[in-house]
Parts: C-alpha cells; structure tokens; sequence
C-alpha cells in the first residue's frame, strides 16, 4: 500500500484524513441540531418560552431557568482539559512518555468531571425534555454533547492503556493525535453550546 | 456464529461462506453489495406492482388504504436507502480501488463494517410488517406531525435510516481517503476516470449531508418516544423544520443517487464511441457544481408550505439545470464524430442519456415556482422523480452491470438477452411513467390509494400499470442471462469491450491484490494509451 | 445493412421531423388534459406552464434530433479509430452559456407570473376559513365577512363540514376576489383544487392565506395533496362557483338553518377535539 501512497502526502496518514472526515461528518450532525436550536428561537415570542408553559406544568413548578454558575466551571474544566490534553501531545512528540501519560491521566479526569458535574446539573433543573421545545432543544443538544464527551474519554482511556503499554513513541503516536483532536472537537462544541444556550440565552 | 476460530493455514481454504462473511477485500465487498441492493430492487419492485395493482382501476379494494400508504412508504424506503444509494457503494467499491490502481480501498475493515450495517438495518426496517400498526407508512419522507401518529413501526424505520446513514457517511469517507491518498503513480486527479469523480463527489455530498438526516431522525425519535415539541406547535416546535432538515439532506441525496450513475454512463459512451469523453474537465465541474447547488435547493420541495423564499430557491433550482445542461453537452459531443457499437450496456448509457434528458426538462416545471404550485404532489412530480431514478439511475444500474460482468465474474452476460431486456424495459418504463405527467396534470395527487371513476384518471392508470407489469417481464431475460452466464466457464479476456481505464489492465476477474503491473498513467485512458502507443494526444 | 444509406442531411432532417412529431404528440396530449384554470391567477399560470413547455419541447426536440442523428451518423463501420477529439474552450463556453440563458430566461419569466399571482385580497373581500382535518374539511363562512352585501353587524358564522364518506361543497361566488385562510390542528393537509392550478399547505401552527378570483360556474373537484393518513384519498371536496345571488341565497338558508336552531358553528375548532 505504502507504494501507491505518493511522496508529497506524507505529512497526514491515511487514517489521520480519514479521522478528519469523520470529525466534519461530526460538526453536520451537530449543525442540524443548533439549527433546529436557531429556528425555534426565532420562532418564540420570548426566550425562553415561559407562555408555552401550561397551568398543569406550572402546578408541577416547572421552570424555564438556567443555572449558569457550575456550567460556568464546567467549561473552565473542559477547557482545561483540552490544554492538558494537547500537552500530553506535545510530550510525546519530543518522546517524553512520562508527560504524556500525566497529560492523558489529568485530561480524563477532568472529562470525567465535567460529566459528573453536568449530570449533577440535569437534577437540579426544573424542567424536563418535554418541557416545550425549550426543554428538547436543552436536553438534546447538552446530551448528544455529553455522549460525545463519554465517547471521547472512552477513546482517552484506552489510548492512556496503549501509552502504559508503551506503545507509542515521538515518531509513532497517531492515536494520541487524533484521541486530542476528537477531544478539541468536543471541547468546541461546548463552548458553542455554553454561549448560545447559558450566555445568549 | 458458533463457530470455532478455524486455524489459517497456508493451503487450507476455509468454508466459502466464512469466506465471505468474513472478507474485507474490496470486490467482495463490493460483490455483496451488488446481491444486497439487488435483491431490495426486486422486493421494492414487487411492492411497487402491489402499488400499481392497487390503482389500475378505480375504486379498487385490492389493498386497504391503510395497507397502501405502508406499501408504497416501503416501496420508496427499499429503492432509495437499500437499492440506489448502496448499489452506488458496490459498483464503487468493486471498481474505485481498480480503476486507480490500487490494492484495496483504504480502510478494508471499515468497508466491511460498511457493508454489514445494511442487513441488519433492511430486516429492521421489513420488519415493521410484522409489527403492531405496520412498517411505516409516513412516507419516505416521514412528515412530521403525521409520522408521530404512526406506530412502532416508524421507529424501526427511523433507527433502521439512522443505521443506514451511518453506513453510507463512514463509507464515504473511506471512498474519499481512497481516492485522494492511493491513485497509481502518474494518476493525477484530472487523470482519474470519470466514475471515480462521482464517486467522489458523492461520497463528499453522503459526508456532509447524511449526518443532518441523522440529526432530523434524532429529533424525531426524541419527539415520538420522549415528549419532545421538536415539530409540535403546541410546545414551540415548528412543523416545517422537518422539512428543511428533512430536505436538507434528501435533496443532495437525489445527486447521491444520480452521479454516479452519469458516472458510469460517462465510462461506456467513449468506450464504445471510441472517442475521449467530450469536455472531461467541464464535466467534472459540472459535477462537482450539482454537488455544490445541491446543497442550496432544498427548499425547492417546500414551495406550497407557504414559508420558503420563492425567488431564491426556484433561482437556485433553475441554476442546476446548467450542470446538467452541460452533462448533457458532454455525452452528445462524446457520440459525436464517433465510431459507435450498439452492445447492450452502450444501449442503456443511451436510454439513460434520453431518459435523463426528459427527466431534467420536466424538473424544469418544478423549478418554475407558480407552475409547481399546480403540479407539487400530483403525479407529474412522480414522473419526474422516475425519469430521473429509474429512466436514469436504474438504467446505469443494468448499463453497469452489462458493461463489467464479464470483469466482476469473468463472463460475458448474453447479448441477444441484453438487448430483450433493454427494449422490454425502455418501453415499459415510458408506458409505466409518461402517463403519469398527464396524470398529474389532470390533478391526480401522489400517495392516494384510490380515486373515483369520475376523475377520468382510470385509462392512464390502467396503461401505467400495463408498463410498471412489462418492466417486472423484462427482468426475465436478465435472469436467464445470468444463469446462462453462471453455467458458461469463465472465458473472459482482461479487456473484453477495448475499455480505457486501469480495470481492464488486470485479469477477468481480477486476482486478490488486484494488479500485477500497471501501465504508466500519462491520460484519463491508461489503456487507450496502450493500445494506441499515445496516438491522439 | 444492405440498404441505400440515406443522404445525410435527409437524415438530420428526418430526425428533427420524428423529435418535433413526438413532442407535438405530447403538447397535444398535454393541452388536452392540462386544464386552463378558472381563476385569473391559474390562467396567467397556465400561461407559465405552456412558456416552460414549449422551451422544455425546443430543447428536447433539437437535443434528440442530435442523438438520433448522431447515432445513425456515426455507427462503427470499420475499425478505423475516429478523430480523438477532447472539446476545447469556445465549444465549452457555448455548454455553458446556453443553458445559463435559457435558464435566466425562464426564471425572470415565473418570478415575473409570481408577482402578479400574488395579490393579497382587500380587507372586506370575503374570507373562507378551511380548516383541514383527517379526513374531511370544515370550510367556514364569517357572516360580518362575506364580500360584497355584508351586513357588518351580523354576527355569527356558518360552516359546512364533511366527512370521508361525505364530500363538503365549498360555496365561493364567481367574479370577486375570494380570501382563503388555511389551518389545521393535526396535520399537514394541502388544499387543492385542480381548476385553480394550485394548492397551498395546512400547516399545524402556521396560517397560510392565497386569494383567487374564479370567472366560471360549475362544480370543481378537488382534493387534499399531503399525504395525512389513512383516508388521506378520501378527502376530497367540491368547489361549486356561483353567482353572487345564488352565494347570497346559500348563505342565508345556511344562516337559518344552522343558527337559526342556535347551533353556532365554531371556526376555529375540529371535529373531535
């Protein structure tokens, strides 16, 4: 295969532009979403849509209401961890197996804390996913996020058992590369998401 | 699969079906893809003369209206997600990695894993006949709020599109990595044959579109199963925001469903004109501008929703009749000056190029905003869509067939057979699918289980149906074309037709690694090259 | 073959004749079922539609005519291998340029038909409310709103609603424009009546208005286009235009009928909620 791969194409490997296409299959998917996000939005008399609410889901104390103080933290964490996480790639690219593997331990930890933090969250909202499109927009666009973060830190996880192992060296550490690049991809997301739906909204 | 793990040992070939089961070669995969999507073909086939019995006279009670408006939602849901889109995926499959030279695609597990989300996803999706309430029965368009009515069956509709999708998006980049990273020494991308640029724009358009269909199944299934005001008023929601993603998607996935069929015509109208394709470069902008327009048409589907900016969209829809102006420019400059044979997979090219050419003048009606309002919905739209896919994509479909089986099995199907086939199927598809612009214009709507006899509309309908019956005949000389083949030894030189690219340079069928040497690549016809020592360039 | 080949211009000339009579055949067929309309937004339509087809019959005409052509032209006759010919620019040029024309063309045409067709109604022109529902329609008449001869102190509206079994006749008078506001609860319905080539959709959430002026009597039929059910095919009605007396009359036996027993007809509702 290495034969039919010509010279100048040697900066990115196969996997690595196909790991890319993947990611742009990714920010589509969750383009549809934020757009059915936007549409409702324009739609609505006000932000967020209490009128919608009915006398029953008012009596059941249901509220349109955002917390954004521990989002606010959650954000500083993902971010964070996006730093360390890049760390740990920059570590392994001067061969250094050491830092990469306290970049990729703290990356998932701090992954892992942001999922327990915005779970933690879930249960102090007072509305639900059928609470108006406000409550589906919430819950489907936090929650497709959050699986992605889960996702992302499953893939951490097991590049952090490859780098135990020692398997990947300065020249050699595709998995870390691209493990970071899906991170930065959630990363994103979220800051898209924390602004539109805790600061514009 | 309770089997053991069998020890692989040289010499010792393990059982056929494991073989296949487990193979990630590429022109295997690509050979399962082609019995996959055939076999969707004849079952949506049969589901569309269920359709067409039903409304050969009027008043009919062959089915109910409840069973109707699942037959025919099955019918467009196995043509278009299990037969056209996939089939695209076998013929690629089978031919990117050949016609560049390479050894394989460049993720052989991630195209088996391609590959194998597709049965799972057909049977879940049939199985909704066996179900509480039915398969779906929205639509292949699944319009919300009517498509949360319906029953269990349009959830395994929608996880079973979910899946499908997802097949065709991670196929899409493998198409994609495949053909930037892995082209033979000298093949330049304005060398690569012209099937292979389809396949890439395809695969460009299956990448980026597919994953908002996701998006749109996902809302929908949020709003069926968990209380989500996606599309509900009552709560928010906007009903036409289906629509726009809906749309989103299933516009350009119409271009997914075409281009490589232009593909595939654009490889046997030179072969058999003995002449370069006219316009090679003007061609691929021409696809690559239909991808492009595509994606910015959507709400052409949308012009009676009285909620789309008309000018625009309709301005849009008329821009993609240049491209395809253009296409049309190329395969008649291509005949032009030629030295022309008729064999049979030249025969459909040419009734794809004729059938084509209608099925884009009457798009044009639909790009005409005030003229749609009349036609939207009625059966003249349902010409159109037919001209296009099955007068289009369909006769590519057999075009291709015809053209590389001798390739893909080593032999040659009859040619007698072939052109049976073709006359039967060029007459029967425009006596099943003329009637029905007439149809349409009388006022007939789509997706209506019966009409009264006062309409008038029972003779055209009685004659579409004559058609859609003669089309299910003409398949007869097909199959007995394929037998005949299978009990022939496999005596097919390497080039069979005198072909131009790089699949024709290796043996029929090829070995598992595909090449033992290439011709220098100096053209987009390797092989014309070699034939004519590069005369004519 | 064996046959006296035919000179080539004859041929070109016999390919342009059999294109031209299969699409002379089509346009006849098609001018015979196409129906011109009875509204002057469907006859300006119509004159759209026939713009678009004899430009979509020019097309076909000179491309088939070219393929035929070519096809008998340049059969194989012996293995000597044809000019390899490429395209060049100024050719190109002309593939693009002249569907960019035509397609322009086209374009300014229907934006130009779309302006003049939409043409909202004047405030006291009468308004019908139909509210579309699986499977049948309610068409409802707002008596303070009825056109020309409203009374602006009556009060109360009348309605007519079918059912699948029961086709309900949309009373409209003949020669005034005539308002209709759209709605459905459930789901999406499409109004649409043949004659007046066009339909719009019944949106859930949403309220669609268009206004036509019919200018012939008669009993149209007509039928729901969005597939919205079961009995999606059953749901049809009948537009009856009539003069504006006979309007008059129908209104007042309505009127009577209908409130007269005190059963004031709600617009707003639908059957079953």
């Amino acid at each position: 295969m290495a034969a039919h791969t010509p010279a100048g194409h040697q900066g990115m490997t196969n996997s690595m532009l196909g790991f890319i296409l993947f990611l742009a299959s990714e920010v589509m998917f969750f383009g549809g979403l934020f757009a059915a996000y936007f549409i409702a939005r324009a739609d609505a008399p006000a932000w967020p849509p209490e009128s919608l609410l009915t006398p029953e889901q008012i009596a059941d104390g249901v509220k349109l209401e955002l917390e954004v103080v521990l989002p606010a933290i959650s954000t500083g964490i993902l971010v964070l961890s996006s730093v360390t996480m890049q760390w740990a790639v920059w570590q392994i690219q001067k061969g250094n197996q050491g830092g990469m593997l306290w970049g990729l331990f703290i990356s998932l930890a701090l992954g892992l804390i942001f999922l327990v933090a915005q779970l933690y969250d879930y249960t102090q909202l007072h509305f639900r996913a059928d609470d108006t499109i406000f409550g589906t927009t919430f819950y489907t666009l936090t929650g497709f996020h959050g699986a992605h973060v889960a996702g992302g830190a499953l893939f951490i996880a097991v590049v952090t058992v490859r780098a135990l192992g020692g398997q990947f060296t300065a020249e050699n550490h595709e998995a870390v590369e691209a493990a970071s690049m899906y991170w930065h991809f959630v990363d994103v997301v979220w800051i898209a998401l924390f602004t539109v739906l805790y600061i514009i909204g | 699969m309770a089997t053991v793990a069998v020890p692989q040992l040289s010499g010792y070939r393990r059982p056929a079906v494991l073989e296949w089961i487990t193979t990630v070669d590429h022109k295997r995969l690509g050979i399962l893809y082609l019995y996959f999507t055939l076999f969707f073909f004849a079952v949506g086939g049969i589901l569309a003369l269920l359709v067409r019995t039903q409304l050969a006279v009027a008043d009919n009670s062959f089915v109910g209206n409840d069973a109707y408006n699942q037959i025919f939602t099955m019918h467009a849901s196995a043509m278009l997600f299990l037969f056209i889109i996939p089939v695209w995926a076998g013929f690629g499959n089978y031919l990117v990695p050949l016609q560049i030279g390479a050894a394989d695609m460049a993720f052989p597990r991630i195209n088996a894993l391609s590959f194998w989300m597709l049965p799972p996803a057909g049977i879940l999706m049939f199985a909704g006949f066996i179900v509480d309430g039915g398969a779906a029965d929205g639509g292949w368009t699944a319009y919300s709020p009517l498509a949360q009515q319906t029953g269990v069956g349009m959830d395994m509709w929608i996880i079973a599109v979910i899946v499908l999708g997802m097949s065709s998006t991670i196929g899409a980049a493998n198409f994609l990595v495949t053909m930037f990273r892995m082209r033979a020494p000298g093949m330049t991308m304005f060398r690569m044959p012209i099937f292979c640029w389809t396949m890439l724009v395809t695969a460009l358009l299956q990448l980026l579109a597919t994953p908002v269909l996701a998006a749109a199944l996902v809302m929908l299934f949020i709003d069926r199963n968990y209380g989500g005001q996606f599309f509900d008023p009552n709560g928010g929601g906007n009903v036409v925001l289906w629509q726009n993603v809906f749309w989103f998607y299933s516009h350009p996935a119409v271009y997914i469903m075409i281009l490589p069929g232009m593909g595939i015509v654009s490889e046997i109208l030179p072969v058999f004109s003995r002449k370069p394709l006219f316009g090679y470069k003007a061609f691929v902008f021409a696809t690559i501008g239909i991808g492009g327009l595509g994606f910015s048409v959507w709400a052409h589907h949308m012009f009676t929703t009285g909620s789309v900016l008309l000018p625009f969209f309709g301005f849009m829809t008329f821009m993609i009749g240049v491209p395809t102006g253009v296409k049309i420019f190329n395969w008649l400059g291509t005949l032009w000056g030629g030295s022309i044979s008729f064999p049979t997979p030249m025969l459909f090219a040419l009734g794809f190029v004729s059938m084509f050419l209608i099925g884009g003048i009457n798009g044009t009606y639909s790009a005409a905003v005030p003229v749609d309002f009349a036609l939207h919905d009625t059966y003249f739209v349902v010409a159109h869509i037919h001209y296009v896919l099955f007068g289009g994509s369909v006769f590519a479909v057999f075009g291709g067939l015809y053209y590389w089986f001798p390739k893909i099995w080593g032999r040659k199907l009859d040619d007698r057979l072939g052109k049976l086939q073709f006359v039967l199927m060029f007459v029967g598809f425009n006596v099943a699918f003329f009637p029905m612009h007439m149809l349409g214009l009388d006022g007939m709507p789509r997706r209506i289980a019966v009409y009264a006899e006062s309409t008038g509309w029972e003779a055209l309908n009685m004659l579409s149906t004559g058609g859609a019956f003669l089309i299910a005949v003409s398949m007869i000389p097909f199959l007995i074309a394929v037998v005949m083949a299978f009990m022939r030894p496999k005596d097919q030189p390497n080039d069979p037709w005198e072909g131009n690219t790089l699949e024709w340079a290796t043996t029929s069928p090829p070995p598992d690694y595909n090449f033992d040497s290439l011709p220098p690549v100096r053209s987009e016809r390797p092989l014309f090259d070699a034939r004519h020592n590069g005369e004519g360039h | 073959m064996g046959r006296v080949p035919l000179p080539r211009r004859f041929r070109l000339f016999t390919a342009l004749i059999a294109s031209a009579l299969l699409a002379l055949l089509v346009t006849g067929t098609a001018s015979a079922i196409q129906p011109g309309g009875i509204t002057d937004e469907a006859r300006k339509m119509n004159d759209l539609f026939w713009i678009v087809t004899i430009a979509g019959l020019v097309v076909f005409v000179l491309v088939a005519a070219a393929l035929v052509y070519a096809l008998f032209r340049y059969r194989r006759t012996n293995d000597e291998l044809p000019p390899q010919f490429h395209g060049g620019g100024a050719i190109e040029m002309a593939m693009v340029g002249v569907p960019v024309l035509i397609v322009i063309g086209l374009f300014t045409i229907s934006m130009i038909t779309l302006v003049e067709i939409d043409d909202p109604a004047e405030d006291d022109a009468l308004t019908i409310e139909v509210t579309g529902f699986q499977f049948s329609w309610q068409f409802a008449y707002d008596l303070s709103d009825l056109g020309t001869n409203t009374d602006p102190n009556a009060e109360g509206t009348i309605a007519v609603i079918g059912t699948p079994a029961n086709d309900p006749v949309l009373y409209m008078p003949v020669d005034e424009p005539v308002e209709f506001k759209l709605i459905s609860n459930d789901v999406i319905h499409s109004f649409y009546v043949r004659d007046f080539l066009y339909k719009l959709d019944l949106i859930p959430g949403r309220e669609n208005k268009f206004t036509v002026t019919a200018r012939e009597l008669g009993d149209f039929q007509a039928q729901c286009a969005e597939l919205c059910g079961t009995d999606h095919a059953l749901m049809r009605f009948v537009v009856r235009v009539v003069e504006r007396d006979e309007f008059d009359a129908w209104v007042a036996d309505e009127a009577a009928r209908q409130l007269g027993e005190g059963a004031r007809v709600s617009t707003s509702g639908t059957q079953g909620d």
